[in-house]
């Protein structure tokens, strides 16, 4: 298991900061709408894959682009990035809102994606089931709703909620209404799933409370090879929760 | 300080909040509004036009109204509205709409509604664009990470509207226009007198500075407000605009009475009310993500925004402007705020909250009696 190296790129100006390490086939990791859960548990993969772990433009050490405001000119950034970093197939893990990214690229870029893994991933609307809307929730009821057992977050986080610490998330979350202010519903995503021809896995934890497990039926019932996985006691960041998961996916990948 | 003029500025609070209120961290966005009682509202309506009206007879030299929305703290979700009503009663003074986020309408409504004010009133209407609260981007759909850039699209097909000949076209990021060519057009050429009105964000001014406009800082403490005049001044020569006073309204608190107890004893309550009770809301409803910069935010987050909840009056007195007393006293303070601001518009809020009707009479008589010709006297010293 290697630690993940820090490199920084340049694309259409502006400042990506990836994180790689380990050879073997490429895994690209996208990460969802906060950043606090850190790409450390993506070491695990290192045995086996090439990990590239980015910071979307707006998130983390990444730069800014605020001409970013559809989530369709990060479909384009990536596939800058990949021509930056030479890759040409790869697996695709996304968590959340990066598994809505991660969805969108697929559909549009199959061809590129050999295996496809989406943990809770955002963007279905489902009125029976509703995904909370974090934009409207206040920040100190979100976090602690990530996680079914808050510990595994709780080190991640300032002891003290500090400025610098919540300035971050103040960051953070402008870059999420730049893209779902208006529109927090894609409509249009289950008209397009069916594109995803490539394996796919549909991980859950069964005590979501961001995003309902109920949902992971709806990606099953419109992705043509989709098996679905979901994890016994454990919240919406299951890959911190449950570290046994993030192995799980990398054997799906691999076999 | 010549060529004073003296404005009043009128919230029209709703001003039954019912008992069970201070259960609610804020009153604005998402307070039930299964509270707001027509009939009650219907009342106020007639007692604060009753007000505004006596205003107009008592000499001011204008009505201020402006937007807010969800909120007790406000009847005046559109205040387009309420100064078309005004428009026939307040027969001599200025109509100031201070004003209506532009970014939250259609720009050639706007212009156009405008417009109307303008030539029903004769010209009598003032304009000011602020970018709205936070609370307003909770209420409206807008996004309040793109709403700058919205803002200043909508203020140039505004300006454009009103001093281009139409028809014209407009292609910009928010909309298009194939046929910008409002019909009305204001009754003042090019257009009403504009502002900005906003809490001292460095990109406000820089627009202000830019559209050579005037400008108005509202609730941000007097050290402050006058750093920001400072700025504006040195922002609006760079862009090669000289200001005028007129363009620097001051607003203020006021509340005139015949002794300094009465004053004392009759005021603060309500104040305190406006503060802890109108004005009450929460961090996240006053800052929506993009609503400020990252940089901002830890500069606000790093003073506490006292405009919002907790009250001492003492202490609020001291940083804002506020005067509450004789007419000697207040005339006073306000000819120093006026001469140290280097302006000459003094904008009072002289209803706040639940005031009875009669404590607002009061007010807004004695000012004008007694305030306003001692500091128009002080004209000419």
């Amino acid at each position: 298991m290697s630690k993940l190296a820090r490199e920084e790129h340049t694309i259409d100006g502006v400042k990506t900061v990836v994180y790689t390490a380990g050879k073997g086939d490429p895994l690209v990791f996208f990460h969802g709408a906060g950043t606090v859960d850190g790409f450390d548990f993506a070491e695990a993969w290192t045995d086996k894959f090439r990990v590239i772990a980015a910071y979307h433009p707006g998130w983390g050490e990444s730069g800014d682009d605020t001409n970013f405001t559809e989530i369709h000119d990060y479909v384009m950034h990536y596939l800058e990035l990949f021509d930056a970093l030479e890759l040409e197939t790869f697996n695709l893990v996304g968590l959340s809102l990066g598994g809505y990214l991660a969805a969108k690229f697929a559909s549009e870029h199959g061809h590129r994606v050999k295996k496809l893994a989406l943990i809770a991933p955002f963007g279905i609307h489902d009125p029976e089931h509703p995904t909370l809307d974090i934009i409207s929730t206040p920040g100190e009821q979100v976090v602690p709703m990530l996680a079914s057992n808050f510990e595994v977050l709780k080190n991640r986080l300032p002891a003290n909620l500090d400025v610098e610490f919540m300035a971050a998330r103040y960051r953070e979350s402008t870059t999420v209404a730049r893209l779902f202010w208006e529109h927090p519903i894609d409509s249009r995503l289950p008209r397009y799933l069916h594109r995803l021809q490539m394996p796919t896995l549909i991980l859950w934890g069964d005590e979501d409370k961001i995003i309902p497990v109920q949902q992971a039926q709806i990606w099953r019932k419109h992705i043509p090879n989709a098996e679905v996985m979901i994890v016994k006691g454990a919240g919406h960041l299951v890959h911190l929760e449950k570290p046994e998961v993030v192995a799980s996916i990398g054997k799906f990948l691999r076999d | 300080m010549s060529g004073l003029r003296f404005n009043v500025m009128h919230f029209m609070p709703y001003a039954h909040l019912p008992e069970n209120h201070k259960e609610f961290k804020s009153t604005w966005v998402s307070f039930p509004n299964k509270y707001y009682d027509p009939e009650k509202g219907y009342e106020l309506y007639q007692r604060y036009f009753e007000q505004l009206v006596l205003a107009d007879k008592l000499g001011f030299d204008a009505i201020v109204l402006n937007e807010h929305h969800n909120t007790v703290y406000s009847m005046m979700a559109t205040p387009n509205v309420v100064a078309a009503a005004l428009v026939p009663q307040v027969k001599r003074a200025k109509i100031c709409v201070w004003g209506v986020p532009p970014n939250f309408m259609l720009p050639n409504r706007l212009a156009e509604e405008y417009a109307i004010l303008d030539v029903l009133s004769k010209g009598r209407l003032e304009i000011a664009f602020p970018l709205g609260t936070g609370m307003e981007y909770w209420s409206n759909p807008v996004n309040p990470a793109t709403s700058r850039e919205r803002f200043r699209e909508s203020l140039k097909i505004m300006l454009q509207a009103w001093t281009e000949d139409g028809p014209t076209t407009h292609y910009g990021k928010f909309y298009t226009y194939r046929f910008l060519n409002p019909w009305p057009r204001p009754y003042q050429k090019p257009h009403p007198p504009c502002y900005i009105v906003g809490t001292g964000s460095p990109e406000t001014i820089e627009l202000a500075a830019e559209l050579g406009f005037g400008y108005s800082s509202v609730f941000v403490p007097r050290q402050k407000a006058l750093e920001l005049n400072e700025k504006l001044r040195e922002r609006s020569a760079h862009y090669g605009h000289t200001l005028r006073p007129e363009q620097l309204p001051l607003l203020n608190f006021v509340y005139v009475a015949e002794t300094q107890e009465a004053a004392e004893k009759e005021y603060p309550e309500h104040l305190q009310r406006f503060f802890e009770d109108y004005a009450r809301s929460t961090p996240q409803w006053l800052a929506p993500p993009g609503y400020i910069s990252v940089e901002q935010l830890k500069i606000r987050s790093a003073g506490s925004d006292k405009m919002h909840g907790g009250f001492d009056f003492k202490a609020i007195s001291g940083a804002f402007f506020i005067s509450v007393g004789t007419a000697e006293k207040v005339a006073n303070e306000m000819g120093e705020w006026a001469e140290k601001m280097k302006t000459n518009h003094l904008n009072s809020v002289m209803h706040v909250a639940d005031m009875p009707h009669w404590k607002t009479v009061k007010n807004l008589t004695l000012f004008a009696e007694e305030v306003m010709p001692r500091l128009r006297k002080g004209e000419n010293r």
